[in-house]
This record gives C-alpha cells, sequence and structure tokens, in this order.
C-alpha cells in the first residue's frame, strides 16, 4: 500500500527515508520538487500528484513535507490520515516534530515506522500500544538508560492484545489515582466588515489524562448534551448508551487519550468572544494611509481573553507602518509585509487599540483590497459553546480517585475582513 | 554521498567495533553501533562493516538487536554471501522464548531482498504461521506476500494459501486482516483473494473488533462479493450502517462507497446513505488538516454530481478562508458555483465578489469565471458584478471579465443587450492575447449594437505590426469579415488594409491562408460570403435553460473514494487512456467475435428515422470519462476500409449529419482510430471507429465500430450505425 516514505524540509532536501516493499529511488521525489517549484506558496503543493508509475501523497505540518510513494490504488483519505498520524505520533514521542528533533531521534523514528507499517500496512497505530512496544525518549529516562545500561524497549510484549479491552492493558498500578478531563474548543470564524457573522464554527474535544489501578468504568454526563453536532468518540465509549441517555460510560485507556471530538456548527448560534473595530483606509494619489484597530471583548461571561495575537498582511503596496500600540508590542516586516501585534490581555476598562499611518510606495495606485486581520486568543474556564459537564462516577474499583475538569478556548482560524 | 573523510570514519568505526574492550562494554558497544546507523541514514556507505555488525547481532538488548537487523535489511543485497552468515543467528532468534524477538527476527529476515533467501525462511514462515503469539503470527503471514515477492515467477504454494485461508478465522483481528492482504498479494494473477459467502460474513462479523485502518481496507475487499438475495443483502447493509458515521473519514467513505455499490439496485437506499453521509464528509471539510480538508472537498463534489441539492444549506462552509491554500480555494469555488440557489445566490455572489481581487491572478480569474457561470441562471446580479469589477482597472481582471462576457453571450443570448452596453461602457481593453481574442470576438459577433466597435476594431488593425500572437490576427481577420457584413461603410477600408498586410507581409502561414480564404470568399460577392460566415450555429443556450442533469449514481460511484477525482482528471486519465485503448481495441474484437453483427443488422429494419443532435459541445474529459465509465453495447465491422478522404472532409460529412468527431489518428497511421458522439431521442451516444492492421498487406482492413451510449436505447444505436454506415459509404464511393 505504503512503499516508501521521504521525508522533505522546507528547503527541499530529503533527510530521512524509510522503504517497505521495494527500495524506491530518490529520484521518484523530482515530480514532488517539480510540484514544490510550480507552487508560489510552500502550502500550495497539490497533496496528490501523478507520476508515470507511482502517486505521491504529501501531507505538510510543521514545515516538513511527508511523502508517500504509492504504487496502486488506494483510498486517498487512508493513506492522508494514515501521514497525519505518523505526524502525530512523532510529535507525542518527541514533544515537537522538527527536523532537529527528528534527526536527534533517528533510531527512535525508525523503531516506530517499523512497527506502525509491515510490507506497507498499517500496523500499530495506537498511541498506547505503540508506547508499550517503544518507550518514548525522556530526559529522565536518557540519564536513567545512561546509568543502568537498560533500553528503550519493552520487554514484554503489550499484553492489551490479550486483554478483553483492547485499549487497555491489564494490571494496571498508581499510589495516586487521579482522572482529569480538559475540554478544548477551538472556534472558526469569519467576521465581515460590518461586524457581523459569515461562518462561525466550533471544533471541540474533550482530552483525558486518567491514571487509575485496575480495570475502572467511568461514566461522564454533560449538563447539555444536545449541543453536540458530529461527535465521534474514542472506540472506548459505549456507543448504544450514548445515544439512548446522552451519557459518556467507558473503561477507559491508560494514560492520555482523546475521549471526544465534536462540532457546533453555524446551524447553532456561535457566541463571539471578541470583536474588532477598525478603520483601515488608503486614498488614491496620496502616500499615507490610516490604519486603526481597537479590540474588545463580546460574550465572554465575564471571562478575561488573554494571549491575543492579532496578525495581518498589508497590502503588497505598503513600505512601512508607523504605528503606536496603547498596550502590548508591535510589529512589521516589510519584506513579507505581515504586520502582528501581541497584545495579551483584553482589559475590558480599557481597549486595546493599535494607532497610526501606513506608507506606501510612491506612486502606486491605492490597493483595491482591504487586508483581512486574522486573530489568536485563549480564554481559559470557559467553554465557549456552553458546554459543561455535569458529573464524573467510577464503577467497579473501590478506591475513590481525584477527579478534575478544565475548560479552554482558543482561536483557530478566526479571521476579520476589513 | 561520498564526502571527505568517509573512509577514515568508516576504519575509526571497524577498529572500535572489533576492540575487545568495547565489547566487553554493553554501552559503549551500543553506542557505536548506533552511530553506524546513524552515518547509514546520512547516506554514508557504511558496508565494510557487515562482517562486525553480524557479530553484534547475538545480545540480549532488543534495541542493539533492532539497530542491526536495520543494518542487515539494507546492506544485504549488496553483500548477499555474508547475509546468509546472518542468517543462522536470525533463524536461532526465531526459536527465542521472547515473543517480540521471534517476531523481530522473522520480520526482518523476510525483508532481506536477496536471491536465494526463500529455502531460509520458508521454515520459520510456517512456524510462525502456527505460533501461539499473536504478534509472531502478524509478521508472519506478511511474510508469506513478501516470500511469494521474492520468487515471483514460481507456482503458488497450496500449503501456504490453505494455512492462510484457514487463518482468516484467527481470534486476533490484524492477523485476520493480513491474511487479506497477503492473500490478494499472493493471488494477484488470479484475481485476487476470493470473497466468496462464508468469508464475507465471517470479516462482516469482525468489523468492529478491528482497528480503522483495517476495517478500510476490508470494506474495500467486501467490494467484490455480491449478495445472492436482497435479504442478504439488507442484512448486510443494516452491519455496515453504523460505520457510515465513523469518527474516521476514510471509514465512512469506504463505507459509503461499498453501500453506492451494493444497492446499485435500490436508488433510495443509495439516496439514503449519501444523506448520512453527509455529516461526516462535511466534517472532513472542515477539518484542521488541509489536505483532508480537500480530499473531503473532492468527495463532496462527486456526491454533488448526482445530489447536487444535498449540501445546498451548507453553502457557508464552502467560502474562502484567507490563508487556505489556492488548491482548496479552486474546488471550494467550484463547490458554490454549483450550490447556488435563489435564497443564497446574493451572499455566495457577494463572496465571491471579494475573491475577484485577490492577489493570485488565477484564483482572480477562477472567481471571475465562476460568477460568468452563476450568471448563465442570475444573469442580471452578475453583471453588475463583472461590470464593478471592469472599474479597477486591472489587467488581468479586464481580460477575464471579457472572456467570461463571450462565454456568457455564447450560452445566454438573452443577456447579450447588456453585455454589449458594457463593452461598449468599457473604456480599457485586455492586454493578453486570450482577453484580446475574446474581445474581438464579441466586437464581430455583435458588432451591430456596439456603435463604437468599429473604432475599436481599428485601433487593433493599426497596431498589427506589434501583435504577436497569431491567434489574435485570425480572431481579428474573422471578426473583421463579420463586422464588414453588418456595418460596410464604416469597416471596408481597413478590412481590406488588414487583409493587405496579412495576405503580403504576414510571415504565419496560418494566418495568411486564413487571410487568402477570406479574402477569395469576399471575391465570389457579399451574399455568398454572408451565408458562409454567418450560416446556422449549434445553440447551446437550451442545455442551460433544462438545468443542469442529475448524473446517475453509477457514473462516478467506480470512482468513489480513489486517487482519480484528486488527482485531476485530466492527467491520470490520459495516462489511463493511453495504455488501456491500445491493446484492448484488439482484445475486445477477440472477445467479441462478431456475434452481435446478426442481432443488430438485420437489412430488414425499418428505416426508424431517429434525428440526431449535436447538442452542447463535450468536453475532451468528459469525453475520457465517460468512455471509460460505460460498457461496449454494440460492435460491429462494418465491411468496408476507411474512406481516404482527408480528415477534415470526413469531418464536415460527420457534422453533416450531426456526429460530432472528438479525437482521431492523424493521417494513414496503422490502427486508424476516431472518437465520436452525438445525442439522439434523449441519449448521449458514443462511439470509436478503428482500422486494425491489415493481415494481408495488399488487402485493406475493415472498419470496426464500437458504440457505447448513455442511457441505453437499442433503436437509436441501430439508427446511428445505419447513419454513420451511409456517411462512410458515401465518402468511399465519391473522393471528393
Amino acid at each position: 500500500m505504503i512503499h516508501s516514505l521521504f521525508l522533505v524540509n522546507a528547503s527541499g532536501d530529503i533527510f530521512l527515508e524509510k522503504h517497505w516493499k521495494s527500495v524506491v529511488s530518490r529520484s521518484v521525489c523530482d515530480y514532488f520538487f517539480e510540484a514544490l517549484e510550480r507552487a508560489t506558496e510552500p502550502e500550495n503543493v497539490p497533496p496528490v500528484i501523478p507520476t508515470p508509475h507511482h502517486y505521491l501523497i504529501n501531507v505538510l505540518r510543521h514545515r516538513i513535507y511527508f511523502v508517500a510513494v504509492i504504487q496502486s490504488e488506494v483510498p486517498p483519505l487512508f493513506v492522508i490520515e494514515f501521514l497525519h498520524r505518523v505526524v502525530d505520533t512523532f510529535q507525542d514521542y518527541f514533544g515537537v516534530c522538527t527536523e532537529a528533533a527528528i534527526k536527534d531521534n533517528v533510531v527512535v523514528v525508525y523503531e516506530l515506522l517499523e512497527e506502525m507499517l509491515d510490507n506497507g500496512f498499517p500496523l500499530a497505530t495506537e498511541s498506547n500500544i505503540l508506547k508499550e512496544l517503544i518507550k518514548p525518549p525522556t530526559i529522565l529516562r536518557t540519564v536513567v538508560n545512561t546509568i543502568t545500561g537498560s533500553t528503550n524497549v519493552g520487554e514484554q510484549l503489550p499484553t492489551g492484545q490479550l486483554s478483553v479491552v483492547p485499549w487497555r492493558r491489564t494490571g494496571v498500578k498508581y499510589t495516586n489515582n487521579e482522572a482529569y478531563f480538559d475540554v478544548v474548543e477551538e472556534i472558526d470564524a469569519i467576521i465581515d466588515k460590518s461586524g457581523s457573522t459569515i461562518t462561525a464554527e466550533i471544533q471541540g474535544v474533550i482530552d483525558a489524562c486518567v491514571k487509575l489501578t485496575g480495570m475502572p468504568d467511568l461514566t461522564l454526563s454533560f449538563m447539555n448534551p444536545r449541543l453536540l453536532d458530529d461527535v465521534s468518540f474514542h472506540p472506548c465509549v459505549r456507543f448504544k448508551r450514548w445515544e439512548a441517555e446522552r451519557i459518556l460510560s467507558f473503561i477507559p485507556p491508560d494514560g492520555n487519550f482523546r475521549l471526544l471530538s465534536y462540532h457546533v456548527s453555524s446551524q447553532n448560534l456561535v457566541a463571539i468572544p471578541v470583536y474588532v473595530k477598525h478603520n483601515i483606509s488608503f486614498r488614491e494619489g496620496s502616500s499615507q494611509g490610516r490604519f486603526e484597530l481597537t479590540l474588545g471583548p463580546k460574550q465572554t461571561m465575564g471571562k478575561v481573553v488573554e494571549s491575543v495575537l492579532v496578525s495581518s498582511q498589508l497590502p503588497r503596496g505598503v513600505l512601512n507602518a508607523n504605528l503606536n500600540p496603547s498596550q502590548g508590542t508591535y510589529t512589521f516586516d516589510p519584506v513579507t509585509k505581515l504586520l502582528s501585534w501581541d497584545v495579551g490581555k483584553i482589559n475590558p476598562q480599557k481597549l486595546p487599540s493599535l494607532k497610526g499611518s501606513v506608507s506606501l510606495q510612491a506612486g502606486a495606485s491605492k490597493p483595491d483590497e482591504n487586508p483581512t486581520i486574522n486573530i489568536q486568543f485563549k480564554i481559559q474556564q470557559l467553554a465557549i459553546s456552553g458546554l459543561k459537564v455535569n458529573r464524573l462516577d467510577m464503577y467497579g474499583e473501590k478506591y475513590k480517585p481525584f477527579k478534575g475538569i478544565k475548560y479552554m478556548t482558543k482561536a483557530g482560524k478566526f479571521q476579520v475582513r476589513t | 554521498m561520498p564526502y571527505f573523510g568517509s573512509e577514515e570514519t568508516v576504519k575509526e568505526l571497524k577498529r572500535a567495533l572489533s576492540n575487545p574492550h568495547v565489547q566487553a562494554d554493553r554501552l559503549r558497544y551500543k553506542n557505536y553501533i548506533t552511530k553506524v546507523i546513524r552515518y547509514m541514514t546520512q547516506g554514508l556507505d557504511v558496508s565494510a562493516l557487515f562482517m562486525d555488525m553480524v557479530k553484534a547481532s547475538a545480545t540480549v538488548d532488543i534495541v542493539q538487536k533492532k539497530l542491526v537487523y536495520l543494518y542487515m535489511c539494507t546492506y544485504a543485497s549488496d553483500k548477499p554471501d555474508l547475509a546468509l552468515l546472518a542468517i543462522n543467528t536470525l533463524r536461532k532468534d526465531c526459536a527465542d522464548p521472547n515473543p517480540m524477538v521471534r517476531g523481530l527476527a522473522l520480520r526482518n529476515m523476510c525483508n532481506f531482498r536477496m536471491p536465494g533467501m526463500p529455502e531460509y525462511i520458508e521454515q520459520p514462515i510456517v512456524a510462525g504461521l502456527r505460533d501461539k503469539a499473536s504478534y509472531v503470527r502478524r509478521v508472519a503471514v506478511l511474510g508469506c506476500a513478501k516470500m511469494h515477492s521474492l520468487q515471483p515467477n514460481t507456482d503458488i504454494d497450496g500449503s501456504i494459501v490453505n494455512e492462510l485461508y484457514a487463518l482468516l478465522r484467527d481470534p486476533d483481528p490484524v492477523v485476520v486482516v493480513n491474511c487479506l492482504r497477503a492473500l490478494e498479494e499472493i493471488l494477484k494473477d488470479e484475481g485476487g483473494v476470493v470473497i466468496n459467502k462464508p468469508i464475507a460474513h465471517h470479516l462482516l462479523n469482525r468489523m468492529k473488533d478491528l482497528d480503522s485502518w483495517a476495517q478500510s481496507e476490508v470494506l474495500t475487499f467486501l467490494l467484490r462479493y455480491r449478495p445472492r438475495s436482497d435479504d442478504e443483502l439488507f442484512d448486510i447493509l443494516s452491519l455496515l450502517d453504523a460505520f457510515l458515521q465513523s469518527a474516521h473519514a476514510h471509514v465512512a467513505v469506504a463505507t459509503l462507497r461499498l453501500f453506492l455499490h451494493l444497492a446499485s439496485a435500490h436508488p433510495a437506499v443509495q439516496a439514503d446513505a449519501l444523506l448520512r453521509t453527509s455529516a461526516p464528509l462535511l466534517a472532513t471539510c472542515g477539518a484542521a488538516s488541509r489536505e483532508l480538508r480537500f480530499a473531503g472537498l473532492c468527495h463532496v463534489q462527486q456526491v454533488m454530481r448526482s445530489q447536487p441539492g444535498l449540501f445546498a444549506t451548507h453553502y457557508k462552509r464552502f467560502f474562502c478562508g484567507y490563508s487556505e491554500p489556492s488548491y482548496i480555494k479552486f474546488r471550494k469555488m467550484e463547490i458554490l458555483v454549483e450550490l447556488v440557489n435563489d435564497e443564497n445566490v446574493a451572499l455566495v455572489l457577494e463572496e465571491l465578489r471579494s475573491y475577484c481581487t485577490d492577489v493570485s491572478p488565477e484564483l482572480a480569474q477562477a472567481a471571475i469565471a465562476a460568477i460568468g457561470r452563476i450568471a448563465r441562471t442570475y444573469s442580471e446580479k452578475c453583471l453588475d458584478i463583472l461590470t464593478g469589477l471592469l472599474a479597477l482597472k486591472q489587467d488581468h481582471i479586464t481580460s477575464a471579465v471579457t472572456q467570461t462576457f463571450r462565454d456568457l453571450v455564447w450560452f445566454c443570448p438573452q443577456s447579450t443587450a447588456a453585455v454589449c452596453q458594457t463593452v461598449e461602457a468599457c473604456v480599457d481593453n485586455p492586454q493578453d492575447s486570450e482577453g484580446k481574442q475574446a474581445l474581438l470576438w464579441l466586437l464581430g459577433e455583435h458588432g451591430e449594437q456596439i456603435s463604437s466597435a468599429p473604432y475599436v476594431m481599428e485601433g487593433y488593425i493599426d497596431g498589427l505590426k506589434t501583435e504577436l500572437s497569431s491567434a489574435v490576427k485570425m480572431e481579428l481577420l474573422s471578426a473583421s469579415v463579420k463586422m464588414f457584413l453588418c456595418r460596410p461603410a464604416e469597416t471596408q477600408d481597413m478590412l481590406g488594409r488588414l487583409l493587405h498586410y496579412c495576405i503580403e507581409e504576414e510571415s504565419d502561414m496560418c494566418v495568411r491562408d486564413r487571410a487568402l480564404l477570406y479574402y477569395r470568399l469576399l471575391q465570389r460577392g457579399v451574399e455568398e460570403t454572408r451565408k458562409v460566415v454567418t450560416g446556422p450555429k449549434s445553440d447551446p443556450s437550451m442545455s442551460v435553460l433544462t438545468g443542469r442533469q442529475e448524473e446517475p449514481i453509477s457514473l462516478w460511484a467506480s470512482t468513489f473514494n480513489t486517487l482519480g477525482p484528486l488527482s485531476g482528471w485530466d492527467l491520470c486519465l490520459q495516462t489511463a487512456v493511453i495504455s488501456a485503448s491500445e491493446p484492448s481495441g484488439s482484445a475486445e474484437n477477440e472477445l467479441l467475435p462478431g456475434s452481435t453483427d446478426v442481432a443488430l443488422s438485420s437489412p430488414n429494419d425499418t428505416q426508424e428515422e431517429i434525428s440526431l443532435s449535436l447538442g452542447p459541445p463535450l468536453s475532451h474529459e468528459t469525453f475520457e470519462k465517460m468512455w471509460l465509465d460505460l460498457e461496449i453495447l454494440h460492435r460491429q465491422t462494418l465491411g468496408f476500409p476507411r474512406p481516404k478522404t482527408a480528415s477534415d472532409t470526413l469531418q464536415a460529412a460527420l457534422q453533416l449529419v450531426k456526429i460530432q468527431t472528438l479525437a482521431f489518428t492523424p493521417g494513414d497511421a496503422v490502427p486508424w482510430k476516431a472518437y465520436l458522439y452525438t445525442r439522439g431521442t434523449g441519449t448521449l451516444i458514443l462511439a470509436e471507429l478503428l482500422q486494425e492492421v491489415p493481415e494481408a498487406p495488399d488487402s485493406e482492413g475493415s472498419l470496426v465500430v464500437s458504440v457505447k451510449q448513455h442511457p441505453k436505447n437499442q433503436q437509436t444505436i441501430r439508427g446511428f450505425v445505419l447513419i454513420l454506415k451511409s456517411v462512410l459509404q458515401t465518402l468511399n464511393v465519391d473522393p471528393l
């Protein structure tokens, strides 16, 4: 299915290759490099590139292209999802998935690829099972290994496959029994000139970190479960129970896992937590333009909007920007024309603003489109959809676990047109 | 990558690895091995260390073993004789008490790509198939496939195949799927693994134990199974129902494909499946990864060919984000055009309008073309927007708008007056050759409605010397002649200058010949010219009125969830057609030994008058796609060779009876081929004419016609063949 995998960095060098069925020469990547050259932006390379004898399917993550070589017909979504899974696994193991991290851990990378695919077919991709086969490198473990001479590999076979519950191994023991759940929502929105919402959508996940002894059986219920559209669960969740009672009932995997992901789409009302007042104008003939931005909170249910970062791609004719932020710092890159303003917290009493002028190239015609503004932000202790966990109960074990729930809202692709 | 000092490095490593002190210190020893692997992955040739590395494989440390195995797999094919030494160690490991070591050793042994391997690995593989640890069985099952690929030309080992079929009942789900994968490879020449009723039902029952990758693959394998009865079919479908909304897009899509395939006789079931999958598909279109989003969009586009209304309420999901890559934006615009209806048209147009000023000219032009497509139904609003765009005075926008106007006037003549008004008011003209051609065509075709037309054209004629593109010159010639026919007084003088220049000074033969043609035509008299130049044309506007046809699901179901739609039809299909059509021409002939002749070409057929029509032109891509999708309904040997007339004559003659020629082999090449299409009594007919290489050198081969049709209608085919036959015969008798 997947014949070979090439890792290509941003400057177009192959820095890692792995072959499963037979060795495919590096020259097959020439077709990919051609496409890379044709694309004006690095992310414009089409995901599927047909060549006379192969198909090349690539994904771009963390400025690295993961190029899979395919020799026969395959379902495209299958390969794309698999490549993303590979990247997720690397990230899980090394914390970051950069060229340097991969090169440093080249041995673990090969071990992982060897276990994830055999003869080109996906084999073990569950993080839980992989971690039992190959232990992730940590600074502590590296030190311990150097002293004791022990290794990164589990000496035992993953027992999970033999237990009744395939995602949980038997004989788990902890002194502190704890279960933490993070409700993280990302809001994607496009806001038009006048401040009304064009599209808005919430993509939410509940990530869990469960460290419980034995075989606990958990149930989690929500205050308002009807809110969720398009829910997808970890295989451990009993689907029947959810359909009937809207309660999540499951035997959790050990450690970190994603319990469920969901969408709240534009059909429901999506609250927009920030607003932008803007006044950006360029006059015909003059070499100056006015630039004013003011940010303010809106529908935040009293929570503070923090880590706010505003960025905007100014038109090509802009030479420089001379602006004055009321708080935070701003930078303008005259080469890429990227303006970014690190705002920090939004104080509702004193709204942050960025005012000043931009200078245009002399003689250039007035830019015909105003820039789009991208906003990043975080809101702690709030799920913007209003989702709330009602209670968490544990059955099947005698001890009393420590339970915790955290909410967070982040901006996903949040843009304001001007 | 032999770089400076590489020999030194290898020598140093060799010394270190063979040093007994190093060998005694486990940690240092392993560090050196890691170093070797690191050099190897950087492309340094460390094959000289093979002997030392083989020695290092005798260890209890699993990581060290893995590293050494990795090394051996890389260099085994270069040093087959040395690799044989390693095999003993590996075979010993295959009997290790630790299942992980057994699995590792077996997997790596199978990965050695060198001749003579099979005799060493066969016994451990067979033992592995019966191992009690599932990890080893998984490896052994795939090992069977690897062993087969090492000796591709030998006979298939029946006992192993039987063993694999038996292992399909293994309790471990991964072993089950690996069995399918291995059998598929081993039995490739015999058509792959056989899915009979017991296997199919067994797989269906195991579906929920499998991981998502395996589910997707099993669903693809199940495409081969045909249920015997409707009851069985519905049992299968209800088992699979939950997977339609799987959390993994690839599983949901694979399930949908299976549904469409199995329920091809039950359109209601298909429609219901499409409806239920629309949610996961939409979610994929909004996924965080752009590649997934792109794949989702391509699938949505396919579904929309049959169910254009399915996503209508979600049109906002297809608005482009600012930072999205262009391949996504193009797809989204194509989808938006299809989703337009009375309620959302204003919003969609507003959205597309904002893309028209995008920084990338290609994107801006695509957006303008998209507005043009919508204008075929909602002309007024679109014309306002397009006119507004002209005021921006950007070259690429002006050019794109002009081209859009041309297409619009062609498809929807009722908008002509408004377009002409706008063109007249527009001050600056397009600068690139496509835009110029479009403007000239508009001026020529509708010169009587644009009062300033002759003056604009005069400007072009005066600038002829600096014009580089011959296509523009030809368009200018045609347009001037047309203009001359409706406004002779204003045009006569400049037409004379134009013809003079093109005939006397032009170096491009094509342009000169065109000018000569018009010149001689004009010599025959104005009325004669008018008859030729402004004769009746086909009218594509009808197809717009009836709206876009909903295509049957079967047209695209076969390519659903494959790579084709993602890589762009043109590229992949061209190669497919070239490779498929060359040999298949003769092969199909043998398969259908003229049996259909008897059934169809009986002379008693009362000449039922069927009326053929040209209808809207078919693009090459659509033709190729349909040709590949449809089956040959009729094949007939015509009994005479192809007409020896020039290809233009043939084309013109066929056009006369409303048969359009799409493509043909140039000149006298053998085998000679031509592709034709036409429409009649509500069906579309595609045909291929083929002249094989003659068997005897002096005799001429006979023409064979193969017909495909959609939807089927035997009567029309009969009529079509008769017409085609008579045309070709006439040409044969009377070479013009």
